[in-house]
């Protein structure tokens, strides 16, 4: 077992894998993270000496992510709804924030938009 | 991650929409009428902060007054 940010993942995983399970980090992210600590992208987490993880888990710390992005995305739409916009207002009213037609297909907007988004 | 986004929208060169707008500095103590516009692509700037203005939307005036964190967006989001 390997602890990364206060999660324990199994020591079969890909590296870049495991990373990109938080919030905030996708392949792109990922990849320059292990390019930056000299790990290759098919190298799993059993084969990172300690040293290592405790890297990575000081670059994850310096960075933006989970629940810290989380709240940074509630804040911009809080701000906008206070300003009384018309983007936060279609936030509120769980309708498309840019435009996109209203008659069909909404769906994504109304399980998406919201005030308090879940990210 | 992408810093340069925000510059995506309008090219940098134009700078922002400034739109001649009858803006009377008023002295202290007296009571300014609302500035009534059409021009709802008008970039809010820093001078308008305090300032009260009727907004068009296509039918109605919207009154909106103008506070600081309203800096750098349009007139026109103000009055769906």
């Amino acid at each position: 077992m390997v602890f990364i940010l206060g999660n324990n993942f199994s020591e079969q995983r890909l590296v870049l894998k495991t990373l990109q399970g938080f919030y905030g980090i996708g392949p792109q992210i990922s990849r320059h993270l292990l390019a930056r600590l000299h790990i290759h992208p098919t190298a799993r987490l059993s084969s990172l000496n300690s040293q290592t993880v405790l890297d990575i888990n000081a670059e994850l710390a310096s960075m933006k992510i989970e629940n810290d992005l989380r709240r940074e995305l509630r804040e911009n739409i809080t701000r906008l709804r206070d300003m009384g916009t018309y983007r936060g207002r279609r936030h509120a009213m769980g309708m498309p924030v840019r435009g996109q037609r209203t008659r069909t297909q909404t769906a994504t907007a109304s399980k998406f938009n919201r005030v308090e988004r879940l990210g | 991650m992408k810093p340069t986004k925000a510059l995506l929208a309008r090219s940098v060169w134009k700078g922002p929409n400034i739109v001649p707008l009858p803006i009377i500095k008023s002295k202290p103590g007296e009571r300014t009428p609302p500035i009534k516009t059409q021009a709802r692509a008008a970039t809010i700037l820093p001078n308008f902060v305090g300032l009260k203005f009727q907004v068009h939307n296509g039918k109605i005036y919207h009154d909106v007054t103008i506070t600081e964190e309203m800096v750098g967006h349009k007139l026109g989001e103000f009055s769906p």
